[in-house]
């Protein structure tokens, strides 16, 4: 037996991703996805596999991540409307910003765990999205949200179209690969070993404080570079990125497609996508009923999400073909 | 010089004086036991020394070192590690992944941001973690889940997750407690073969146990130390037989 994986082994789920995600422009419109879906659904991608860093790593579920994804989408619309229509310096801007706020919110509220940590953070997640609509109203737009952005620019391409999506899925391919490997790292090591128990972990020598810490900033930079690229795909940031409604959506997408997975989150996101804006004209005014009882199925009958569905699959084709 | 000094410690919650000026010395390489009644402060006084309590007043050095004041996972980093009562393991993790821990909380101290590295390409490490296990016997189960080992194997397991980082000092809550007879045994022998040198402090009720481990013995009721020698002085000290059975018994 080889000890060491192949490179194939390790990276096979960032291949495949890989595959997916490029081919998406040929492949979509046949299952009636229309241009533009397939880039918001790599930008929630993006979000997901962060999210599942803090939620499928750790097990700390924030109610509050769209505190990151919206103050990146205002940071970036501010950029490219008063500085430069560059996309670069606005969202290593937006990127700087939120990880600002995550590390204060962070210290905050992991202090406490379980549904007390989830209320923290969606409290925080509502005063920014309060100061949004009343205090910052000058900046943000408030109620109207933020517009009047120019075409954004990567240096002299337009970013509009394919080249947006390009870029996006370039993007989230690499922090796929990113998650991965942190994944594999003593560092993903430690933070799932938080979700296990967090005593023996403390009195295993390590200081769990600081993995969460970490965890719970990266998740937060995700989001960011998630809430950036939003604002490039198309230029306005409305309040409701900031909302609890974003923040509630992302958890919904993680539980359906399998929490600790890093794929299933991004499955369980394109999933919702596609429901939402395409298999919602099937089903006309029905469909969020038809979306309750599909999350309800999964949460019953398929606590792990599609991926658990996935994972028997393969369990009931390895054993039928060992067995016969 | 022993090498856990605890001086004057008392501890009260509300009106109850859990611990009440606690002196002991442990010396360094020897298996020392705690007994006595229930309630009498034995798991309390574990709880100060793991950093999970904090004194009202007194002192504990460890190796020359003041431990109030310092983290649970400093204090493990001096070289401190705790066997639970109930066996604290990383149940949805395979039996490697919860040794590979403490290896590289070894390393790497408390924290380190290392997320590039990849942790089953440390040969060395993993190897090491790897040895620890087939020492303690769990070799069949190296890949096996954590969480559905037999009881006497997670106590095994969490005993392998503790001499992984190499600690010198080992406290063990009542490691024997719910185990059938034969496993209590088989605790004992663990015990006993680990001849490496490492300074134990054992919470135990069952004498047997107790009798076949310890060098020392002390013994606390209602929060004090009120008799202290080897197992032969103990077994016939009378404020011994008077805290476990009351006076009518005398």
């Amino acid at each position: 037996m080889n000890n060491q994986q192949s490179f194939w082994q390790l990276n096979k789920a960032v291949v495949l991703f890989a595959l997916v995600a490029l081919t998406m422009p040929l492949w979509f419109p046949l299952i009636n996805g229309y241009s533009g879906l397939d880039t918001k659904i790599m930008i929630f991608c993006i979000f997901l596999v962060g999210f599942d860093i803090l939620l499928g790593f750790t097990g700390y579920l924030s109610f509050g991540h769209a505190a990151f994804f919206g103050i990146a989408a205002y940071s970036t619309g501010l950029m490219l409307k008063n500085f430069s229509d560059n996309i670069i310096p606005a969202i290593i801007v937006a990127v700087i910003a939120a990880t600002l706020v995550a590390i204060v919110i962070g210290l905050l509220t992991l202090k406490r765990t379980g549904i007390y940590f989830s209320i923290l953070t969606l409290a925080f997640a509502e005063m920014f999205h309060s100061m949004a609509m009343a205090m910052l109203q000058t900046w943000t737009g408030g109620e109207n949200g933020l517009t009047g952005m120019p075409t954004p620019m990567l240096f002299d391409i337009k970013m509009q179209g394919s080249a947006v999506f390009y870029f996006t899925a370039i993007m989230a391919i690499l922090l796929f690969y990113i998650a991965k490997r942190i994944e594999r790292s003593p560092v993903g090591l430690m933070m799932k070993a938080i979700k296990c128990n967090q005593t023996r972990l403390e009195y295993t020598g390590i200081n769990a404080r600081k993995y969460k810490l970490l965890a719970f900033v990266i998740s937060a930079m995700y989001a960011a570079i998630a809430g950036a690229l939003m604002v490039v795909y198309e230029p306005f940031v409305g309040h409701e990125f900031l909302g609890w409604h974003q923040s509630g959506e992302v958890v919904i997408m993680s539980v359906i497609g399998g929490v600790g997975t890093l794929v299933g989150p991004m499955i369980g996101a394109a999933f919702m996508l596609y429901f939402e804006n395409v298999l919602s004209v099937d089903l006309g005014e029905q469909w969020l009923l038809v979306l309750g009882l599909i999350f309800m199925f999964v949460v019953i009958f398929m606590p792990g999400g599609f991926m658990e569905a996935v994972e028997r699959i393969k369990k009931r084709f390895i054993t039928t073909a060992d067995g016969e | 010089m022993p090498i856990l000094d605890i001086h004057q410690v008392s501890l009260s919650f509300g009106g109850l004086k859990a611990l009440q000026n606690v002196n002991l010395k442990i010396e360094q390489g020897t298996t020392h036991a705690l007994i006595g009644p229930n309630g009498a402060g034995k798991s309390t006084l574990l709880n100060v020394l793991t950093g999970m309590l904090k004194p009202d007043d007194g002192s504990v050095m460890f190796d020359g070192k003041p431990l109030l004041d310092v983290d649970s996972y400093d204090i493990n980093q001096l070289g401190i590690a705790k066997v639970f009562q109930t066996p604290s393991i990383f149940p949805e993790m395979t039996v490697l992944q919860n040794v590979t821990i403490p290896v590289f909380a070894a390393r790497d101290g408390s924290f380190r941001m290392n997320m590039l590295e990849g942790y089953t390409k440390q040969r060395p490490l993993i190897e090491f973690a790897e040895e620890q296990i087939c020492e303690l016997g769990l070799k069949n189960h190296m890949h096996s889940i954590a969480g559905s080992l037999s009881r006497g194997d997670k106590r095994r397991l969490e005993m392998a997750i503790c001499l992984a980082n190499k600690p010198r000092l080992l406290l063990l809550d009542e490691p024997t407690a719910g185990m059938a007879r034969h496993e209590t045994e088989k605790t004992i022998e663990l015990l006993q073969s680990m001849n490496d040198g490492i300074t134990k402090v054992i919470v135990e009720h069952d004498m047997n146990v107790v009798f076949s481990l310890a060098e020392k013995i002390s013994v606390l009721s209602q929060g004090q130390i009120i008799a202290e020698g080897s197992p032969d002085e103990i077994k016939g000290h009378p404020k011994v037989i008077e805290a476990y059975l009351g006076e009518a018994q005398v």
